[in-house]
């Protein structure tokens, strides 16, 4: 790569003035170029004549050698007249609710359609709910209209922050035992299962211990999750 | 027609012939010489357009006769990604008026990411008796009121599949525009649509349709209801759930198992939007003989989703969210030998930060215990040359390899280095590698790698990648099946372009977009090439208000023998000769 930087000086349109792309009206007034159109083909034969005369349009002096040639077919650098310069180009989209996205303009590559689908699926889906009557019945508050909850549940010494439905469950029980499950395959707790408490960060910003209030009221107030070592 | 004494009755070929029914098979024998070109022009009865632009319909008319399947593809494969602005282009109606007036018997239409109004489909409906199947697969610009007239006239109507569309539904009644008489159906995928559809009518088109195969249903479908469908529906081979949530009622769910257990020949499983994991269960007498599981749309995650994946013994074909992780990847592995094909997408694509485990590792596990993986799409967080290089050793087999490490231009995490050399090494080793997206950082030296080993490779999706047109004509040079290409944010310019124009011709397409062509290379490449549509999409004006050096914002070149295109909006600007 380091040929390439030696080559930066060479100008990248110059060639084009004289450049035809159409054999038949190729006018071979620029006798360096060779007796053959540099362009086209993909095949090896004629690229290896366009290798040739490429260096000697370039005024190159070395012989066709390995296939570290290339390198040495163009003039090389990247083009001079657009603000490449290998930097991230982040584009800020406005998204349709007017917030501003940092993000890149379709990417990841996630099917725009889903995109769509998928809002508008979670106001379906929340209408669907409404009249088939959620799972965690007897914990559904008819007020907010909103029938997920979800929670970030982080675990002490685990990287990777959880998130879970906490209208899927219908008791502390049910909801340690899911816990257990989702955390325990990563850490081979097994027995261990013990040492480790669930706490809770209520709407006042205080971490509680679960299991002290009756299940309705955790749910109202409940914002995140934290599983913590006891200590001991 | 002339015919030598010495040939075989034409007759003798054109059932020889009815045997033949791939498109490359077909266009081979068609070119032996002028008679069979003549025969076979005749007898061909299945066409596919990979461009709609690349011919026009009286041209395909002329030449085959005797159709009675068309396909039909429209817009460039990034309008998936929202890269093509909304009005490019792919208006389905002026083939589909064509066909009316042509072809009276014809059978199958199936467009690919297509503009197809409400009045397209009423011409449809009412101008092929014989109507069978409609595919519309990403396409857009109708509602249910052309469903409806699809429904209404068409008698004969086999395959209904609506495969990812954006449909207008004001109405849930089309479903019951089709006649209590009609009873042919096999196919119904309308899992993308938005809102409720008559479910007693649902239900009775079900119940008396007893070859339908397909039913694929939208989320408004209520868990409870389903069970009644698959009871009216027991010979039914593949499912796409509504939604799978309801209260926990152990009636509901014994008549759910129940139902299940009733369909013996179910191979397919799809839907599960809101799974309630406590239904999950119900599923479980299937799974055994599923060959195919789609999760795409599921928020199961743990052991739910590891115990549900791990039941399906025979699966070949995967489709999950990345909640499954590497851990539920290993066991994937472990289960699931006749595994061919892959997919983990991400469920959240836009968080800074990775909500779930899951790595490079995953993939590597399901590539050393899955023998016949063939096509892979992964999305992930991070990689490795190590991973890619063990991974192209462990599946030679590969046909389709499709890698989106979220962060772009995100090096290998061990080494700091480039993916050129684990991505060099997916293509030396797969040897039979037909498509390939790339990502991560990743300089020209990948593409000298692609362009020396990828000698089959068909499709090839570049973002953020390559240094300099190094890259490019690498590419265009040393693929010889090369057929799309498609290219975004990349330090690609003029000159590769212009040094591979004639390559050009021999692709179906190429995509360029956020990369440094300018408008004068276009213009020139326009000019030159005669038989390549050159278009520039630009929404920021006219280019030659510009300098002619300044790059254009999207580029799409196509072959066609059909000459620029007319139904161009303001934002595109056919490169040639005249109009420029």
């Amino acid at each position: 790569m380091e040929l390439q930087l030696g080559l930066r000086s060479l100008p990248t349109y110059n060639f084009i003035e004289n450049f035809d792309l159409n054999n038949d009206g190729f006018e071979p007034k620029d006798q360096m170029l060779g007796s053959k159109p540099w362009i086209i083909s993909c095949e090896d034969g004629n690229n290896m004549d366009n290798k040739r005369s490429s260096e000697v349009a370039f005024g190159k002096n070395t012989g066709y050698a390995s296939r570290e040639l290339p390198l040495l077919l163009w003039s090389g650098q990247p083009n001079d007249e657009d603000d490449w310069n290998g930097e991230k180009k982040i584009s800020c989209s406005i998204n349709k609710n007017g917030e501003e996205e940092n993000r890149v303009e379709g990417w990841p590559p996630i099917n725009s359609w889903r995109k769509k689908v998928l809002h508008h699926d979670q106001d379906q889906v929340r209408h669907v709910m409404n009249s088939s009557r959620m799972a965690a019945a007897g914990n559904y508050e008819n007020g907010d209209g909103s029938n997920s909850k979800y929670v970030k549940v982080k675990m002490e010494g685990v990287a990777i922050t959880r998130k879970i439905d906490l209208r899927l469950y219908n008791s502390y029980q049910t909801l340690t035992k899911s816990l257990t499950s989702m955390f325990a395959k990563c850490q081979n707790l097994g027995n261990d299962a013990a040492r480790y408490s669930l706490t809770y960060q209520d709407k006042d910003g205080d971490w509680l211990v679960a299991g002290d209030v009756p299940w309705q009221s955790f749910m109202e107030s409940v914002q995140r999750l934290k599983i913590v070592r006891n200590a001991g | 027609m002339l015919r030598k004494a010495s040939s075989f009755p034409e007759e003798m070929l054109e059932h020889v012939l009815s045997f033949i029914t791939s498109d490359k098979d077909r266009n081979a024998v068609s070119l032996v010489c002028k008679s069979w070109y003549e025969i076979e022009r005749w007898c061909r009865k299945r066409i596919f357009v990979g461009n709609c632009y690349a011919v026009r319909p009286e041209m395909v008319i002329r030449r085959f006769p005797e159709l009675r399947s068309v396909e039909l593809k429209g817009k460039p494969h990034f309008a998936d990604f929202d890269l093509v602005p909304d009005g490019w282009g792919g208006c389905v109606y002026p083939w589909i008026a064509a066909l009316a007036t042509a072809y009276p018997l014809l059978e199958e239409i199936k467009l690919k990411r297509m503009v197809v109004s409400d009045e397209s489909l009423e011409v449809i409906a009412k101008s092929f008796k014989n109507f069978k199947v409609l595919v519309l697969s990403s396409c857009e610009g109708f509602s249910t009121d052309g469903l409806a007239a699809v429904a209404a006239n068409c008698r004969n109507l086999r395959g209904l599949d609506l495969r990812e569309s954006e449909v207008d539904d004001p109405s849930g009644q089309w479903l019951s525009r089709f006649p209590d008489s009609f009873t042919s159906l096999a196919s119904l995928n309308i899992s993308c649509l938005g809102a409720e559809v008559s479910f007693s009518a649902l239900e009775r088109l079900v119940g008396r349709c007893p070859d339908l195969k397909t039913l694929r249903l939208n989320h408004a479908v209520p868990l409870d209801k389903l069970a009644n469908l698959l009871r009216g529906a027991p010979q039914l081979v593949e499912l796409g759930t509504g939604a799978y949530s309801a209260e926990l009622q152990p009636d509901v769910f014994s008549n759910l198992a129940g139902a299940f257990s009733g369909c013996k020949e179910l191979r397919s499983l799809s839907g599960f939007w809101n799974v309630f994991p406590g239904y999950l269960p119900a599923v479980y007498p299937v799974c055994s003989g599923l060959t195919s599981l789609n999760l795409r749309d599921a928020n199961i995650q743990g052991a739910d989703l590891i115990k549900l994946v791990s039941q399906c013994r025979s699966l070949q074909r995967l489709w999950v969210l990345d909640y499954i992780e590497d851990i539920g990847l290993e066991e994937l592995a472990a289960c699931c030998k006749d595994l061919t094909e892959l997919r983990v997408f991400p469920s959240d694509p836009y968080g800074a930060e990775p909500n779930v485990s899951l790595t490079e590792r995953g993939l590597v596990s399901v590539s050393e215990g899955c023998p016949k993986l063939q096509s892979v799409l992964y999305f992930c967080r991070q990689m490795t040359n190590a991973a890619l290089v063990t991974i192209a050793k462990n599946s030679p087999r590969m046909t389709c390899f499709r890698l989106c490490i979220i962060e772009p231009r995100a090096p290998d995490y061990q080494t700091l280095q480039p993916l050129d050399l684990g991505f060099g090494a997916i293509v030396e080793n797969c040897k039979d590698l037909r498509r390939l997206s790339l990502s991560g950082l990743l300089t020209d030296r990948v593409f000298e790698y692609i362009g020396t080993y990828a000698k089959k490779l068909e499709m090839l999706s570049v973002a953020f990648a390559g240094d300099s047109d190094l890259g490019l004509h690498h590419v265009l040079s040393g693929c010889e099946k090369l057929c799309k290409l498609e290219i975004r944010d990349c330090p690609f310019g003029d000159n590769a372009l212009l040094a591979n124009a004639a390559k050009l011709e021999t692709m179906r397409s190429l995509w360029m977009s956020s990369c440094s062509v300018s408008f004068r290379a276009c213009k020139l490449l326009g000019q030159k090439m005669p038989r390549l549509n050159v278009e520039v999409i630009d929404e920021r004006g006219p280019p030659d208000l510009r300098p002619e050096n300044c790059p254009v914002e999207k580029l799409y070149i196509y072959r066609t023998i059909a000459g620029p295109r007319f139904d161009m909006p303001g934002f595109v600007w056919t490169m040639n000769g005249d109009s420029v």
